[in-house]
């Protein structure tokens, strides 16, 4: 479906899924919920950064 | 207290999966829907593992019931009257109404759509930048607007860094997913020049809120 190595999808499949469960979702009110430094704590485990400049670069790189 | 994975409606088929940390799911009746939930003695830290096991479940639970309501990760309650108490008001029976029947599939453009880099003056910069913009909307004209066409509802957001053109989030009933594929396929085709990634089928975590609350 596009030009991108599989290897490169699979960085791109793994950065939305963690979008999804990280950001977007319903927030129930009153709930403990985690902390923005918590939540950056997991991007860095799985060191995708939201690939502003990792991933998406790294990606960008393997275009024509 | 209460770990939250999602909303469903009432009863809630729990599938055959553990949830973070290996604890069981269990299911907790708010009015016609079921929270489905995990207990725990202490919060559940933050950690890639325990983001996987999150989305497992949701994935799980999409695939057992008929629609699905995701959480956000993290979600915790102290016990099932102060669950039920936080849920109490919002719409969530509407929310689970909208997304019923359908996924969500993502999309991310990747290419070049002008640099600002090389602007000397700051009238270049702006006009730079405007030129930017406007070849991005162009770009939504060309890839979004057909697909949001094919889905229920979507989300857009342009140029958020310098060369991801595109992100965006369609919910696309169960039944058009080999149509919408086939169409970003043709727009892959048509635009050699730009990498388009269409991920999915996700249980519709883009769609789980209203659009006015989405972020």
């Amino acid at each position: 479906m596009s030009e991108l190595s599989p290897a490169a999808q699979h960085d791109v499949t793994l950065l939305e899924l963690v979008d999804r469960v990280l950001n977007k979702g319903v927030v129930v009110s009153g709930d403990i919920t985690l902390s923005v430094a918590d939540v950056d704590l997991v991007y860095v485990g799985l060191r995708v950064l939201l690939a502003s400049v990792g991933t998406i670069e790294r990606l960008q790189a393997e275009l024509p | 207290m209460l770990y939250v994975y999602a909303f469903v409606s009432a009863p809630a088929s729990l599938p055959d999966v553990s949830g973070v940390g290996g604890s069981p799911l269990g299911a907790r009746r708010i009015d016609v829907l079921d929270a489905v939930v995990s207990e725990h003695e202490l919060p559940v830290d933050a950690s890639e593992t325990a983001v996987l096991e999150h989305a497992r479940v949701v994935e799980a639970l999409a695939g057992a019931n008929e629609g699905v309501l995701p959480a956000r990760f993290g979600g915790m309650h102290a016990d099932e009257a102060a669950l039920s108490a936080a849920v109490a008001g919002r719409e969530l029976v509407e929310a689970l109404g909208r997304v019923r029947g359908c996924v969500e599939l993502g999309l991310r453009v990747l290419g070049a759509a002008g640099s600002q880099a090389s602007a000397a003056t700051g009238a270049e910069y702006m006009r730079a930048r405007l030129e930017r913009r406007r070849k991005l909307e162009r770009l939504a004209d060309e890839l979004h607007v057909p697909l949001a066409a094919l889905a229920r509802d979507s989300t857009l957001a342009l140029g958020t860094t310098p060369r991801l053109l595109l992100t965006a989030a369609y919910l696309v009933p169960r039944g058009d997913v080999e149509a919408f594929g086939e169409t970003v396929a043709s727009l892959q085709a048509a635009h050699p020049e730009l990498g388009i990634v269409c991920t999915g089928p996700w249980p519709p975590y883009s769609f789980a809120i209203a659009a006015e609350e989405r972020s």
